[in-house]
């Protein structure tokens, strides 16, 4: 079976000459299916670059991206935007809803967009997990900072997508509300076969997630299975050392 | 601090530049009217006093006789020989050069047709013979007329017509058609051909003194050259001293003052008008800098408090809103004022083009006041759109440094009572009107209508999620629709607000059209209520004042087989018992068969010499009932005595006194203009119309048509004011549409990381620049509406106020809906800038966008 995405010598640098930085240095990297993959690094160790870069949110220097069975390097923006609509869901820090919308509308918008239906068993499902109830009907305005959040994962999955991007999904909530969020991801991997690519700093964070990828200097320098908060924070210590 | 506000004003140029546009073509718009106007109105007086070179002091007969509205280069009042003689002797003159000219010399053409004019005289002039006489024109080709049957013709008259020296010509003067050979060509100078548009046919004097004023050993005026060391006031007093008080003595600089008049007067109304529209632009531009400096407060809010919390005081902060205001009204209205110079300047060019006749003079004139007024406007219209939101960030809390930013909208309620308090105050006052009891049309009509259009405004911003979310129905189904519907109504005061800008101009053309529609049924109604005729006979309008025909035509027209009964017109302005008014030769008979025309006392008949009909109203105002006599004074001739034999009921065709042929001896024209035919039996029209055709076929300046064809030239010039009305609206309409592209940038601007969300979550650029199309043409019908909704009603209260026959409420469909399809089109234009802007953002740098 072909890896949810996968990152094949991936290189990106910003800039040019003298001034050109970095920010990949040929990262080859693969997301299987079914898995919730926490991509971690300091500032600066092109975590979230690799992320978007494999989302299409940012082209690369060079290497090659695939989503599925999608080569991502080379569409063109149509390309591009299709394959957000059908094949990826985001996840971002700032919960990003539309506040003139409600709850509801906010987590089928992807839907509407694209002009689907959402299935109802699914729909049904992701609802009952957002554990909204009532307030499907208020605006994002009216919803607590987790609440929020969670609606936008709710608006992740709504498409069913090979592989959903979060990028520091708990970084502006309380630590309460993002435990709520980060066990909502997990479920959807664990109980629906949801792929998850999360990026973050937080290893209690990571420690949620099957399996953490260590970034520094815009290369891949180690990954752990299983993590727990301990361990992970054990190994970023050592690479904000920069004992790689 | 000023500094430091200033580099953030500068942070936000695109918005600026907008709010800056709006102002510069207000502003230019004023400047250009006035600029346009005194350079043309320079030109002329420095032109006629050039022509005034070679006089010191000009003599005409003073005259007091009845004018047309309008005027009239019809001389009536003469200077006779003896006078004229007696000048020469006068202290201090050198020389006297009598001189004959007066308007309606015209020539056939090659295709017998009279050369029309499109408003310049078309002199008649008399070449002065005496020795040391100076002509008013100058040779260019051939030799000046020496026999009665000779003339020269003008430069521009020559290239129209295309004859030469040598060539046959036929001129209509006071009498018809009369043959001459050209024997030169005239200009006014070496290199003009006319001063305005003006022709001139030179004539033998004694021969213009029978053709232009109707008698011999006449002057239209005496041009006096004073002896050396003698100046023009001394001239004059001298002049004035030997002939009295019925002639009047002006120097060179007078004279082209007067000569100057008229057209002083039309470049005066003309000056107003096209300011007005310009002042119009720049309240317009009010709700486009009202939006601009909200948002930059609103975004500034940070920034103002971290201000505050380092100590600066609330009129710190106010001061330095309104000193941006200032500048930047400053700048553009400097700006507008340089586009204003050039546009009039290209006004005077572009006048001189159509005119098909190059203005006089050269070089711009710009008077420090049109300098000062502009920059006022612009200035003072600047500050007042910033002194609300100046206010509003003076009100900042230092703690807001602190907070975050996100305000939630404050509620309506205040502002929607008060503006309903406001439109049923405008309301009451219309209604007032209305009903009689207040008969101040500035007070009721006026303040009416503004306190009724404010209301609307203040009221705009309830009503606009509710209205563009129903008008957003069509497209509310898919989410790029429903998304711009929604953004729509996202803030409500500033969508209202770039809405009523459009509303400002919608409205007005609304109301405007509806009027004009009004008058057009209701002058249709009255037209066919009291006309009664099937064919008329109708001097070209083209012709001037003295075109016509003979009056003696009456008779023949009557004695057409198949003809019911007929009468030609002949109208000129007298004063009638100290009036001014339009009396009227005809034959009151016919007049009961073909316009109505019923007696209310005394007889409707046929008029012998002294008698007269008077109409109701007149007889009423004048106080002269059957039996009373009074006087009548013509532009030419002494007071007749007349007496009343009938009064007629009100009558929509004959509204001035009807007279006696005879007594229209003293008119300015000796010509009737008009005549009405009514057949016995309608299949005769068209051998009737040919009998009429026949009895014209000598004369260029008439033709036959239908009271139809009458109707359709009057209407036709509504539709013209209307059209010119619209299109200065324009003006208003552009501010418009530059709001509501500032209002989408806003929004495009303040919503980026949704709409980089958006784009992330799969929405494609297509899709983004619909949504904002949407809100862009919903922002757009919701001002069209708006206005149509207010012009139509005060359009129907003006219409119902000012009554009259000539009203007869019509509400313009097709007109509106033109002007919704056109709100759509202007929404879709709008948008292209801000769509674009919106589709072609970096999805990535949108999202991290803070």
């Amino acid at each position: 079976m072909t890896p949810a995405a996968r990152a094949e010598e991936v290189w990106k640098v910003y800039g040019q000459g003298e001034a050109a930085v970095q920010a990949l240095r040929g990262v080859s990297a693969e997301f299987d299916r079914g898995r919730y993959t926490a991509i971690m690094g300091p500032s600066g160790s092109g975590k979230s670059t690799l992320m978007h870069c494999l989302a299409g949110l940012d082209t690369v220097s060079s290497g090659q991206v695939y989503i599925g069975e999608t080569k991502v390097t080379g569409l063109s923006d149509a390309g591009l935007t299709k394959l957000r609509r059908d094949k990826v869901g985001f996840i971002f820090q700032q919960f990003n809803l539309l506040p003139t919308l409600t709850a509801e509308e906010n987590i089928t918008l992807p839907l509407a967009i694209a002009g689907r239906k959402p299935d109802p068993a699914w729909y049904k499902t992701v609802i009952d997990t957002v554990g909204l109830g009532d307030r499907l009907k208020h605006r994002p305005s009216e919803l607590s900072g987790g609440q929020q959040q969670r609606v936008a994962c709710a608006r992740a999955l709504v498409s069913r997508p090979e592989v959903i991007f979060a990028d520091e999904p708990t970084g502006n909530l309380d630590s309460r509300s993002g435990t709520d969020v980060l066990n909502f991801l997990r479920d959807s991997v664990r109980r629906h076969g949801q792929t998850i690519v999360m990026v973050t700093h937080d290893p209690n964070a990571a420690s949620f997630a099957d399996r953490v990828v260590f970034l520094a200097d815009g290369q891949i320098v180690d990954e752990m299975g299983e993590p727990t908060a301990e361990s992970v924070l054990d190994r970023m210590k050592k690479l904000d050392r920069g004992e790689g | 601090m000023l500094k430091a506000m200033l580099r953030g004003l500068l942070a936000h140029k695109l918005r600026l530049l907008l709010s800056a546009l709006a102002i510069v073509l207000g502003t230019a718009f004023m400047s250009a009217a006035f600029v346009g106007g005194d350079t043309i109105s320079k030109g002329f007086t420095e032109m006629f006093s050039q022509i005034n070179e070679n006089l010191d002091v000009q003599v005409t007969a003073k005259s007091d006789a009845p004018q047309p509205q309008g005027g009239s280069d019809i001389v009536t009042a003469v200077v006779p020989k003896d006078v004229a003689d007696r000048l020469e002797t006068v202290d201090g003159v050198e020389h006297a050069t009598p001189q004959v000219i007066s308007d309606g010399a015209r020539v056939i053409d090659k295709n017998g047709k009279a050369v029309p004019s499109t408003g310049p005289p078309r002199f008649g002039i008399g070449w002065p013979t005496g020795p040391g006489d100076q002509p008013l024109v100058v040779m260019r080709e051939g030799q000046p007329p020496t026999a009665p049957d000779q003339v020269a013709i003008s430069k521009n008259l020559a290239d129209v017509t295309g004859y030469q020296v040598g060539d046959k010509v036929e001129v209509i003067t006071l009498q018809p058609r009369q043959p001459f050979t050209i024997t030169g060509i005239v200009g006014v100078s070496e290199d003009r051909d006319s001063l305005g548009g003006e022709t001139y046919v030179m004539f033998t004097e004694p021969r213009a003194q029978r053709l232009m004023l109707g008698r011999p050993d006449v002057y239209s005026n005496v041009d006096l050259k004073a002896k050396p060391g003698v100046t023009p006031e001394r001239l004059k007093a001298n002049v004035q001293q030997v002939l009295g008080g019925d002639y009047e003595a002006l120097t060179a600089e007078e004279t082209a003052v007067e000569q100057a008049g008229p057209i002083e007067t039309f470049l005066n109304v003309f000056k107003i008008a096209l300011s007005v529209f310009g002042l119009l632009g720049l309240i317009t531009g009010v709700f486009l800098i009202f939006n601009t400096f909200s948002m930059l407060v609103a975004q500034r809010t940070r920034e103002l408090a971290l201000y505050r919390s380092f100590g600066a005081n609330r009129q710190q902060v106010l001061k330095s809103v309104l000193v941006e205001s200032l500048l930047l009204g400053l700048v553009s209205s400097v700006v507008g004022l340089i586009v204003g110079i050039g546009l009039g300047w290209l006004l005077k060019w572009g006048l001189g083009e159509v005119g098909g006749n190059p203005l006089p003079g050269s070089g711009v004139v710009v008077r420090p006041i049109v300098v000062v007024a502009t920059l006022l406007a612009g200035i003072l219209i600047t500050m007042l759109a910033a002194l609300l939101p100046a206010i509003r960030a003076s009100r900042v809390a230092p703690l807001e440094a602190m907070r975050d930013a996100a305000k939630p909208d404050k509620p309506l309620r205040g502002l929607t009572i008060t503006g309903l308090a406001v439109l049923v105050a405008g309301l009451v006052l219309l209604v007032l009107r209305g009903s009689k009891a207040v008969d101040n049309n500035l007070l009721t009509l006026g303040l009416g209508s503004l306190l009724v259009f404010l209301g609307a405004v203040m009221l705009a911003p309830a009503l606009s999620r509710p209205i563009t979310r129903f008008i957003g129905k069509p497209v509310d189904r898919a989410m790029p629709g429903r998304l711009g519907v929604r953004n729509t109504g996202r803030n409500p005061r500033r969508t209202a607000l770039t809405a009523a800008a459009l509303m400002i101009g919608v409205t007005l053309a609304t109301g405007a059209g509806l009027f004009a529609s009004s008058v057009k049924s209701g002058v249709t109604d009255l037209f066919q209520q009291d006309l009664n005729a099937d064919l008329t006979l109708q001097a070209d309008f083209s012709a001037g004042p003295t075109a016509g025909f003979d009056p003696a035509l009456q008779q023949r027209l009557q004695a057409i087989p198949g003809v019911e009964a007929a009468t030609a017109i002949r109208g000129d302005t007298v004063r009638m018992a100290g009036r001014d008014t339009v009396a009227s030769a005809l034959d009151p008979f016919a007049a009961q068969t073909l316009f109505s025309v019923k007696a209310k006392a005394g007889e409707v008949r046929a008029l012998n010499p002294g008698e007269v009909i008077l109409p109701d109203g007149f007889a009423e105002q004048a106080g002269l009932p059957v039996g009373q006599s009074t006087t009548m004074r013509a532009a030419r001739g002494e007071s007749k005595n007349l007496t009343v034999v009938g009064i007629i009921e009100p009558n929509q065709l004959v509204t001035g006194p009807i007279i006696s042929e005879q007594d229209a001896s003293g008119f300015r024209s000796p010509l009737a203009q008009q005549a009405y035919v009514k057949v016995t039996d309608e299949s005769q029209v068209d051998s009737v119309r040919q009998q009429m055709n026949a009895l014209v076929a000598n004369n260029p300046e008439v033709s036959v048509g239908s009271p139809a064809d009458q109707l359709k030239q009057a209407t036709a010039f509504l539709d013209l004011l209307l059209l010119i009305l619209n299109f200065l609206l324009g003006l208003t309409i552009l501010v418009a549409v530059l709001g509501v592209i500032n209002t989408l940038l806003l929004s495009v601007f303040e919503r980026t990381r949704e709409l980089g969300m958006l784009r992330a979550v799969g929405m494609s650029r297509s899709r983004v620049s619909w949504m904002i199309t949407v809100e862009s043409i919903l922002i757009s019908l919701f001002g069209a509406l708006m206005g149509m909704v207010l012009g139509t009603a005060l359009g129907i209260a003006l219409v119902k106020i000012l009554g009259g026959d000539f009203l007869r409420l019509t509400i313009p469909w097709g007109y509106l809906v033109i002007t919704l399809v056109a709100a759509i089109v202007v929404g879709v234009l709008a948008a292209l800038l801000p769509a674009a802007r919106a589709a072609r953002l970096n999805v990535l740098q949108a999202i991290a966008y803070e």
